[in-house]
């Protein structure tokens, strides 16, 4: 049984390649795809601390954040498509308008 | 008793019912004007053109006629049907005498006898002269021109029928322009020639000089009886010729005094519509415009509208004896002079329009005697057979390939039999040869005047009304002198025209392809003219005129028929006494004036003073009509037609050279008047062009320097200083904004970061505290 500290350690890699994704890559679709390692990354932590406590409102709160990840997505994913339509582009550096 | 009140019951119905369609005897050449006037250049198309113009007029008259024959029906003092259409505008609030005047103006259309008769006059002959210049104009119909043309004419039979049938006199007013405006239009139709253009120009501005004596006296009639409506004016005119004194303006006088002021001023609007002197040098020169116009507008009806409204606004005039002697002197010395005029001119057109002018002063002559409808019936006789002869005149002018100079016609009587049996009985109208119509209404026109002297008449001195006699009796030979001249020079003799045909207006029937019924000669004297087909066919030369078609000889000829049987319509009391009985019903007497006279207002009952003996009535009437007028008429046979080489005309000429010059150039009047009117009125204009140019100008041009200069110093604090405290605010704004502006990258991950950064920071602070 793999210990918690190692799930921890998996789950806060993955984070740390959701949020480096997030902050660098310059491709919207990319960084949804990013924002998603992140869910992922929180889910893999409630699991891994409910299995550890031994209570299942953790799972519960994982299937949960699951449902609002496909709902924030499809959001996600309707602008980048607006965004397209409107600007040709989903490079994220070329969406400026609110530069000082 | 109730017989009488069903009868009377059932008329009131009929003129209620009849008033119902009396706006549509103005309105509907109003529609055909709009109409053809608006899209006739779209149309291209003649046909509908002749069919709304004609149409409208034709239909107008017909609805004149059943008015008129229900006008008839009615008792004599009730003929009269009025239709008030809308409140034109509302002028109750001025001041009028004795008081604020609650008068509204409506557009209201009252038909009378008078009116009606002046109706069926304009409708009628108007339509005549439609179908005419249906013939005339056939140049026109070809390039564009005709609906213009034919839209004009609408206009002008439209106003003429608002002067005639208004009720009030603004309705007259606006007619009375409508018809100065279309007459303008009409003489300046072909504007592409100066001399057309300079002719509208001087009708418009002398006919101007009169509107104006004619709105003075109007207000003056507004003032005094606040109100306009005929039948108003009428009821009160009494009352106010009853009063002591009125005052107006500060200044009192005599209701007397006023009315003849009145009656000066509207006679000054009078002799501008109808060309009287001083004011008739327009109507000459308007014969510029295409003949149907001289037919209808300047000869047959807008020219009368002068005497149909001395006749209207009688009231007035009976009550004020001077302006009548100003009417009665004005009149005879036209009808004198401008006959004489008519005596030495070539041009046949022009010698119908010195003897237009001459018969007006004829029936200003008879107004100014008292004898209103004996002026009123020369009116209609007048515009039978003058519309007859201007129509005569255009088809010679037709036939003759646009020729007007008399001395090149001659012998026309072979080739249009139709025209000149028309225009001789015309003539004979003209020249007050018993039985035909001039006779009747001149003769009683001279005798109303020679009775007037006779009875040392209670409206004019005596004096005056034996000169106006005089006069009108040798305007009377001139008349039937120059007119038989006129029928000699074009009808008798050979034809002296050159026969070319620079306009192409009539051809030859040979030269048509579908003339084989007509090929019988070269002169083809009974082919009809083909006007219509002018241009399709080549130029031939040297063919002599030839009769003109049905289109134009119908109305010539209808309208002589007019002339010849129109007198028997005011039959002389004094013939109608020495008729034989059976005779008697046959011609009854003075039906015109019968109708007339409800309309005339009566101071007070004639009194007549010595009656003037039968004797010499019909011994003046036997003088007027067996030797004088065919003794004019025989002079001229003789000189003109017996020796045709004209020597003794040539030698009169010869021998008083300077009487000729002086005739033939009309007096230099319009060389007067442009010496001592004209002339001066331009340098004074020009001086109040300098006047306008260097101070008028000069001082709006300051102005305007002034506030160039003005506005350059407000330019210069606008930028300098409000600008300065804007850009200054906005500097500032900019300058210390510098630090946070960096923070607003734009991008979106930035913020990311910064949020990303911000939660870290966050959880630090929470997880150290």
């Amino acid at each position: 049984m793999a210990s918690l500290n190692l799930v921890l350690l998996i789950s806060f890699l993955l984070f740390s390649i959701g949020i480096a994704g997030v902050l660098i890559r310059r491709n919207a679709l990319v960084i949804l795809m990013c924002v998603e390692l992140m869910l992922n990354a929180a889910n893999l932590n409630f699991i891994a601390f409910a299995r550890h406590s031994g209570s299942v409102s953790g799972q519960a709160f994982a299937l949960l954040v699951m449902g609002f990840a496909a709902a924030e997505v499809s959001v996600g994913l309707a602008l980048v498509v607006a965004l397209y339509r409107k600007r040709d582009t989903v490079q994220v550096d070329d969406i400026n308008l609110l530069k000082g | 008793m109730t017989a009488d009140m069903t009868l009377a019951h059932t008329a009131a119905t009929a003129a209620s019912q009849a008033g119902s369609y009396l706006w549509l005897i103005p309105f509907l050449p109003l529609f055909g004007f709009l109409i053809n006037g608006l899209s006739g250049k779209k149309l291209k198309n003649n046909a509908i053109v002749d069919t709304l113009a004609l149409g409208s007029v034709g239909v107008a008259f017909l609805l004149t006629l059943w008015h008129f024959i229900q006008l008839i029906g009615l008792p004599a003092d009730g003929r009269s049907i009025h239709q008030s259409l809308w409140t034109w505008f509302d002028v109750g609030g001025a001041r009028v005498l004795g008081g604020l005047s609650t008068y509204k103006v409506e557009w209201a259309y009252k038909f009378d006898v008078l009116s009606g008769c002046m109706a069926l006059l304009v409708t009628g002959a108007g339509f005549l002269i439609h179908l005419f210049s249906t013939g005339y104009m056939a140049e026109e119909r070809n390039d564009g021109r005709y609906y213009r043309f034919m839209a004009y004419l609408n206009l002008f039979v439209f106003s003429m029928l608002n002067l005639v049938l208004g009720a009030n006199i603004m309705m007259m007013f606006l007619g009375w322009e409508g018809v100065g405006l279309c007459s303008y239009l009409l003489i300046g139709f072909y504007f592409d020639k100066e001399s057309a253009a300079i002719a509208g120009k001087k009708a418009f501005v002398t006919n101007r000089i009169g509107d104006f004596g004619f709105m003075i006296g109007f207000f003056l009639i507004f003032q005094i009886f606040g109100s306009l409506d005929y039948d108003t004016l009428m009821g009160s005119v009494r009352e106010i010729s009853n009063l002591p004194a009125i005052t107006l303006y500060g200044h009192t006088a005599s209701p007397t005094w006023w009315f003849n002021l009145i009656g000066c001023c509207l006679f000054v609007g009078a002799m501008g519509k109808s060309a009287q002197i001083p004011l008739y040098v327009w109507l000459p020169d308007a014969m510029a415009g295409p003949t149907p116009v001289s037919a209808l507008i300047h000869a047959a009806t807008m020219v009368t509208s002068g005497l149909y409204m001395i006749t209207r606004l009688n009231f007035i005039y009976v009550s004020a004896p001077v302006a009548l002697a100003v009417v009665l002197a004005f009149g005879s010395l036209t009808a004198f002079v401008a006959a004489t005029m008519g005596l030495a001119q070539y041009d046949i057109k022009k010698v119908l329009a010195y003897s237009t002018v001459s018969q007006l002063g004829f029936m200003f002559m008879g107004m100014g005697a008292g004898a209103f409808s004996a002026g009123m019936f020369h009116v209609f006789t007048h515009a039978f057979f003058k519309a007859s002869l201007f129509l005569g005149s255009g088809a010679v002018i037709a036939a003759c390939h646009h020729e007007q100079d008399m001395r090149n016609m001659g012998g026309l009587r072979k080739y249009m039999p139709i025209t000149f049996a028309s225009m001789g009985f015309a003539t004979l109208a003209i020249n007050g040869i018993f039985p035909f119509s001039g006779f009747f209404s001149k003769d009683e026109i001279l005798w109303k005047v020679f009775e007037g002297w006779y009875q040392h008449g209670h409206y004019t001195g005596p004096t005056l009304n034996l000169v106006a006699w005089i006069l009108g009796m040798l305007g009377a030979f001139c008349t039937a002198f120059y007119m038989t001249r006129l029928i000699v020079m074009t009808f008798y003799g050979e034809y002296r025209g050159a026969g070319d045909d620079p306009y192409h207006l009539t051809v030859p029937s040979e030269a048509h392809g579908h003339g084989d019924a007509h090929k019988h000669d070269d002169h083809g004297h009974d082919a009809p003219a083909h006007a219509d087909h002018g241009h399709d066919a080549p130029v031939s030369h040297g063919h002599g005129p030839t009769e003109v078609s049905w289109r134009m000889w119908l109305p010539v000829a209808i309208l002589a028929g007019l002339a010849v049987v129109g007198g028997f319509l005011n039959f002389p009391e004094s013939l109608h006494r020495v008729l034989p009985n059976f005779l008697k019903p046959v011609f009854p007497a003075e039906i015109f004036s019968k109708w007339i006279e409800p309309l005339l207002y009566q101071v007070a009952p004639v009194h007549h003073g010595e009656h003037v003996p039968p004797a010499i009535e019909y011994g003046l009437m036997f003088w007027a009509t067996v030797i004088w007028a065919p003794g004019a008429m025989l002079l001229a046979w003789i000189i003109y037609k017996k020796d045709p080489s004209w020597s003794r005309a040539k030698a009169f000429v010869t021998r008083f050279p300077n009487l000729f010059r002086w005739v033939n150039a009309k007096y230099y009047v319009d060389e007067f008047y442009e010496a001592a009117l004209i002339e001066p009125l331009k340098r004074f204009s020009a001086q109040l062009w300098s006047f306008d140019t260097w101070v008028v100008d000069g001082m709006v041009n300051g102005a305007a320097r002034t506030t160039l200069v003005w506005a350059e110093l407000m330019n210069w604090v606008d930028e300098y200083l409000i600008d300065g405290a804007v850009d200054l605010v906005e500097y500032i704004v900019h300058e210390t904004s510098g630090v946070f502006r960096g923070l607003q990258s734009g991008r979106v991950q930035h913020y990311a970061f910064v949020m990303f950064i911000g939660f870290l920071v966050f959880a630090f602070w929470k997880f150290l505290v």
